[in-house]
Order: structure tokens, then sequence, then C-alpha cells
């Protein structure tokens, strides 16, 4: 349950009967919880304003014509319609192609995390092993490493590998870097399963893997969602790795980020639009299992 | 708890099969997307494309015009990538050291150059040098693609310069006597004082951002203006004055100039309205409306008008994976005609001895090109060089710069100090790579003596 609604819960059925529905209750703890209301609204708006403001701001400068995106300050609803610098920045070489890869290489690392993340955060969530909580640490130890630091050794490794400069090692390389999260959220989601559920389906018969796939992975679905879309998002967004480990099959971050950096304000508008429009599409899709991981996670 | 359970499972079968098609859409976006990428990456090589990557040029806007109106000639397809300095030179790093190179021909400034050459990165050019001496590129060029050693690391492929921009209404409040094309570093001050006195608002702009060129404005421009010379008179009276002046001058500068990486911008949205950068980051300004913008050549200073001359040149790094097809493509890309379409097109002039220019310039590209032309030409030019000895401590010697004007100008701190004590970090720089003085230093015998 979210703050909002305990707020709203909280006055309970017998205060709204002990007094007339017309009559406002004036007594200092109804104001008080009024205040309170009042001030949780005003917090779940500002941060909402904090989002969507640039959003909006973004997504209206991306199609306004390029004279007018110079404008300061700009107005709040734009007076010319103008998809030029949108439609210049996507015609230009390889975006499509980056965009398309882009896509293909978020779900590819989605897909190997959550095969290869899932059993570990099982496995920590589910068994005492020696060595467990060491365990646990090595695995966050990973992001520890700045990956500047690793550029050059990596891009040797994937070169001689012969995998350097494809889709797949990009994948590969955000899957090492997404799995930390992977095991660590999925972990938590399996502790919230209750384990007398799969002893349950043991006792009727099934195999350790027949209670997993038939009990404990249905319960787990939603929260498996949610680490996924954070996965997706983290693909979506790396630039550095893409750009090293790539040439000519790039990202569309690593494509553009280089261009963007000394590119005129109408281009990064455009792009940064480009790079918002898809990930946001993705998050309004899943947006329903995430609101099952947080709600398992308020209880 | 056990009352809400089964909810919890009428929720998650609705959600099941939604997931598991995600899934699954995931699964095949995977296998479809990624088989064609990769047999068209095999197809390419086969094909013999050149693999090109630049520091230049990388904006979206001129990528393109480079593919479309330069590369777009040559015999063969070449994939033009644009690249920032860290990745262009790890990624030649890395694939020496693997000892298999993907990359034909490397584009970039002298110093996104200067430190593979040092480490022996690129191959020898001398072959080619000899080759192309028709071209008629400037002596001093040829010497810099040396970068510190015996033989060309490089070819010159263009050339750049720094220069001023201002919005015309500016123009009406210039000091009386001033005049832009010929301005001295005091006027420049006064103007901005009364365009802040006018207008209520400080609205000189100087590239301070991280991003930003600042430290060149000081080794090509206001130091030789001021002192007639960079590192020999680094911590000198005149340099004192120099940092004096620059007080006063930020004094009169938005405030927002800590920020500014490309001066076009601020320049265009009416926040800035004279400012000093590189042509490449005021171009946009120009470009988009040349009747609302003047360009006009770098002030005049006590010793003259300091000014720098930035190269660009080609190399190949000696991983290439085709010498011959790389080395023609330097030949074409040098040739009068495609330097020429480089000017027209992307604003950078032919690195040449003799102005080599095309008639049919855009306005914008035509007024950049005469305020530098100025500049090179004005009886009291003061012409640096970009740094020449200095191999991989191109940073770090950009950085004492930066540091004295955070010290001085920013923290305004005793300038006569914050020298003496620079001047030692200057100095162990210049010891690090025993660095000879470069132009408008006089030639030293040894490493360059800090002053």
């Amino acid at each position: 349950m979210s703050a909002v609604e305990q707020a709203q819960a909280e006055p309970g059925p017998e205060a709204a009967l002990a007094r007339p529905a017309d009559r406002p209750d004036r007594s200092p703890a109804a104001r008080r919880r009024r205040r309170v209301r009042a001030l949780t609204y005003a917090v779940a708006v500002l941060l909402s304003l904090f989002v969507l403001v640039p959003i909006y701001f973004i997504t209206v400068t991306a199609f306004t014509p390029r004279e007018v995106s110079y404008d300061f300050p700009k107005p709040f609803i734009p007076g010319t319609v103008s998809a030029e610098t949108v439609r210049f920045f996507a015609d230009s070489t390889g975006v499509t192609a980056a965009l398309w890869r882009s896509v293909v290489v978020a779900a590819l690392t989605l897909v190997l995390s959550t095969l290869l993340g899932a059993p570990a955060g099982y496995a920590l969530a589910r068994f005492a092993f020696r060595g467990k909580s060491t365990y646990r640490l090595l695995i966050l130890s990973t992001r520890a490493f700045p990956i500047v630091i690793l550029s050059i050794p990596l891009a040797v490794t994937f070169i001689t590998w012969g995998i350097y400069d494809t889709t797949y090692s990009v994948a590969l390389m955000h899957t090492g870097l997404a799995l930390p999260f992977t095991i660590l959220i999925t972990s938590s989601i399996f502790v919230s399963v209750p384990r007398d559920l799969e002893e349950a389906a043991r006792t009727l018969g099934c195999t350790p893997l027949g209670a997993f796939v038939k009990v404990v992975l249905p319960l787990a679905l939603p929260g498996l969602a949610a680490a996924a879309i954070f996965t997706f998002v983290l693909s979506w967004n790396e630039v550095f790795a893409a750009v090293i480990l790539t040439l000519r099959q790039r990202t569309l971050p690593a494509l553009v980020l280089a261009a963007l950096n000394t590119s005129p304000l109408p281009f990064r508008f455009a792009a940064a639009w480009f790079m918002l429009a898809p990930s946001l599409v993705v998050i309004f899709v899943i947006r329903r299992y995430l609101l099952g991981l947080w709600g398992r996670v308020a209880r | 708890m056990d009352g809400r359970r089964p909810e919890v499972l009428t929720s998650v079968s609705l959600t099941r099969r939604q997931a598991l098609q995600l899934a699954a859409g995931a699964t095949v976006l995977g296998l479809t997307g990624c088989a064609p990428s990769a047999r068209e990456a095999t197809e390419e090589q086969s094909q013999g494309s050149l693999v090109m990557i630049s520091t230049q040029f990388q904006p979206v806007a001129e990528g393109e015009k480079m593919r479309s109106a330069v590369l777009a000639g040559f015999g063969r397809k070449v994939e033009f990538l644009g690249e920032e300095q860290g990745p262009f030179e790890d990624r030649i790093r890395a694939e020496a050291q693997a000892g298999k190179g993907s990359v034909a021909v490397i584009g970039g400034q002298h110093g996104d150059l200067a430190g593979l050459a040092a480490d022996q990165l690129l191959t020898d050019l001398s072959d080619l040098t000899q080759e192309l001496s028709g071209r008629g590129f400037h002596p001093d060029y040829l010497e810099l693609a040396k970068v510190g050693g015996d033989t060309p690391a490089y070819i010159p492929w263009a050339q750049a310069s720094y220069l001023m921009t201002a919005r015309k209404e500016a123009v009406d409040l210039l000091p009386s006597g001033a005049d832009v094309n010929s301005l001295t570093y005091e006027q420049l001050t006064a103007w901005g004082q009364r365009i802040q006195q006018q207008e209520g608002s400080r609205r000189l702009g100087f590239p301070a951002g991280e991003m930003g060129l600042l430290n060149r404005f000081f080794q090509g421009y206001s130091y030789p203006s001021f002192t007639g010379a960079l590192n020999t008179r680094f911590a000198s009276s005149e340099a004192e004055a120099m940092w004096e002046w620059m007080r006063g001058a930020w004094a009169q500068a938005n405030p927002q100039s800590t920020g500014y990486a490309f001066m076009q911008e601020p320049l265009q949205a009416g926040e800035v309205w004279v400012a000093w950068d590189h042509q490449a980051r005021l171009i946009e300004a120009l470009k988009a409306s040349p009747d609302d913008f003047v360009a006009f050549p770098a002030p005049t200073g006590p010793k003259g008008l300091g000014f720098i001359p930035v190269l660009t040149g080609l190399a190949i790094p000696k991983t290439a994976p085709d010498m011959d097809g790389a080395k023609d493509l330097i030949r074409y890309l040098t040739d009068p005609k495609q330097t020429a379409t480089v000017a027209r097109e992307l604003g950078f002039f032919p690195p040449t001895a003799q102005q080599q220019l095309p008639e049919d310039l855009e306005p914008g590209i035509r007024a950049e090109a005469d305020a530098i032309a100025a500049q090179s030409t004005s009886q009291a030019k003061v012409t640096s060089l970009l740094p020449v000895g200095l191999r991989d401590k191109s940073n770090a010697y950009n950085d004492v710069f930066r540091t004295t004007f955070d010290g001085i100008v920013l923290k305004r701190r005793d300038a006569r100090q914050v020298l003496a004590g620079k001047a030692k970090e200057l100095q162990e720089v210049l010891d690090s790579v025993k660095a000879p003085c470069w132009r408008p230093d006089p030639e030293s015998s040894g490493t360059c003596q800090v002053g």
C-alpha cells in the first residue's frame, strides 16, 4: 500500500459515521491528518513534476524548428511544430540500425542475465552455504571496478577472442554489468516466496524442479519482470562498454554520444527524445509487474 | 497473510502469460536481430570497406557531410565514425596490444595523435609525405607532424583557428574609438562594461567549462599578446598584467561562463553577446543567422595579436588491415579538391602555406575565414604553434593553465604567488618530456626553461 493510500485510509469508517457528512471534522487530529495528506500529495506532485517536466521539454523542443529551440525561456506551449531535426537525426547514417541493435542488445542482456542471475538469486535465498555473505559481497564487488580502467584490457581480450565488434559481445558485457543487480533483486524476491508452499508441493509429489517451476516461479514472476526491466534500462543506457567493444556494430547511445557532446542543441534534443521514447514504452508495458514487486516489498 | 494468498495467485496467473510472452518475444528479437547484423559485418569486410575513425567532424550534421560530400567520391566504401579522444586512443592502443586491427585511417588534432605517435603506434609516413610534397603544406605543419621525432607520424589534413564573435546589437555599444577589426584587450573589457551598464547584465563570454577550450586562449592568445612569448615569460611582470586584465574581463563575463563548452549556444540564446572560441564552436551561430552576428579577429595586446592555428592530421595505425588502401584514402582526402569541399561544407581550411579557399563559401564560413585571415595576416601578429614535444603530457600542460586561472581569477589569490608556484609545475611537465621551446618562445638548446 502506498503512502498516499495509507493516508486516505487512516480516518477509518467509524470516523465517517461519527459525524454528519456535511460538516467537516474540525478536531485537531483531523486537521493534522488533512495537513499530512496535503503534504503527501504536494510531495508526490513535486516528484512527478521533477521527472515529467524535463521529459515534456525534451519532447517539445525535439519537435520545434531549429531556430526556436534556442529561445530562452522556453514557451510552455510550442508555437510551431516541426519534425525536421528528429527526421534528420533518424535519417543520418546508422541511426536506425543502431536503434535496432540497442533493442537487440537490451533484450539479449535481459534474457541472459535472467537465465544466469535468477538461479544464483534462488540459491542465495534458499540455501545456507559456507561463505554465503562473502559471496554476496563478491557479487557486488564486480561493480566496484570502474570500467574506464578495464577498457583497454577488455577490448584486447575481445579482439583476441574474435568477438570484438559484434552485437553479442556487447550483450555479454552488459550481462556481466547487470548480473549483480539481477542476483540481489531476485534473491530478495525468492526470499519473499513462502518456503512452506514449495514444501507442500514436494509433499504432493513434485520434484524439486517441478516445485520450483510450478509454484515458486509463478509467485516470483512479477519480481523477475521487475528485475528484467531494470536490466533492460541498464543496458539501454550503457555507453562506455558499448563504445569500446564495438566499431561498426554500435548501439544507439554508443553511436550518438560522441556526436552529441559536440552537436548543436536541436540535435541533442532530438537524440534525447529518441533515447527516451522506446525505454518509456517498455517501462509502460512492464509497469504493472513493477507494481507487483513494490506491493510485495511493502508487505 | 494467509487471507491474501489467493489474491496474489490470481494476480500472478494473469501476469504470468504476459511475462512469458515478453520473454519469448525478447528471445525471438535476439535471434532474428543478431544474425543479419553479424552477416553484414563479414560481407562489408570482404567487399573491402575501410574504417576511418576521427575526433573531428563528430557532430551529427558534420559526420553526414563528411560521408556524403567528401568520402562518397572515394572509389571504395569508407565507414566514417566519430569518436571522442578517450575511446579514440584506447581503441588504437587495444588493437596494437591485440596485434590485430580493423581501423585503417585515423583523423584527429595534433594533440589527439601525439600520444599515439610518442608510443610508436603510428606508421612512419615519410614516403607519403615525400610523395605529397606538391600539395603545398605549410612547412611548420610538416615539422609539427613529426611530433618531436625524426619522421612524420601524420599528414596535415585541415587547419582551424580561434576567433571572436559578437551579436550585432553589441557592436552598437562599442566604446568610442574602438573598431571590432582592430580591438585591443583593454577595449574588450571596456566594451563589456558598456554592455553591462546598458543592459544590466554581464555579456562577455569565455568557454571556461570543463569541455571548453579556455586554456588555448591563454596559450595562444592572451600570453603571446601580453608577453610576446609563452613558457619563457610565464611568471613575468607582463604575465601578471595579463592575469590582471583577465580578472577585469571576467568581471564583465556572464557568470555562467564556468559551464560553457561551446560559445555558439549562449551567443544564439543571447546570454552572451561577445565571445572567443574555436571556429567550429562558433559556426552554428554564424551559419544559422549570418546577419545577426559578426566574426572578427582576436584583440591585440601590448606585444601584438597572438593567435594559434590548430592542425588536424591523418595517420595510419601500425595495425591497419589494409595499408595501401589507407594510403590511398589519405591521398584522396588531402587532394585540393577534397580539402576545398571540407572548407565549403565543414568550415575547416586547407593546411597549406598559401591560403587556398573556394570562392563559393557560404556567408557564415566566409565570415570566419575573413576574421582568421585578418589574424594571420595582421602586421602585429604573434603566431603560436601547438605544443610540439609534449608527447603524452598535453593534458598535464593544459591543466597548469587551467589551475592558474582558477587560482588567480576565480579564487582571486595573489597573482605573483600563484604564478611562482605554477611556474614550477610547468617546468616539471616540460622536464618530464624534455620538451624544447616552441613558437612564440625563442628556440632553446635543451628543455624549455619557464621564466
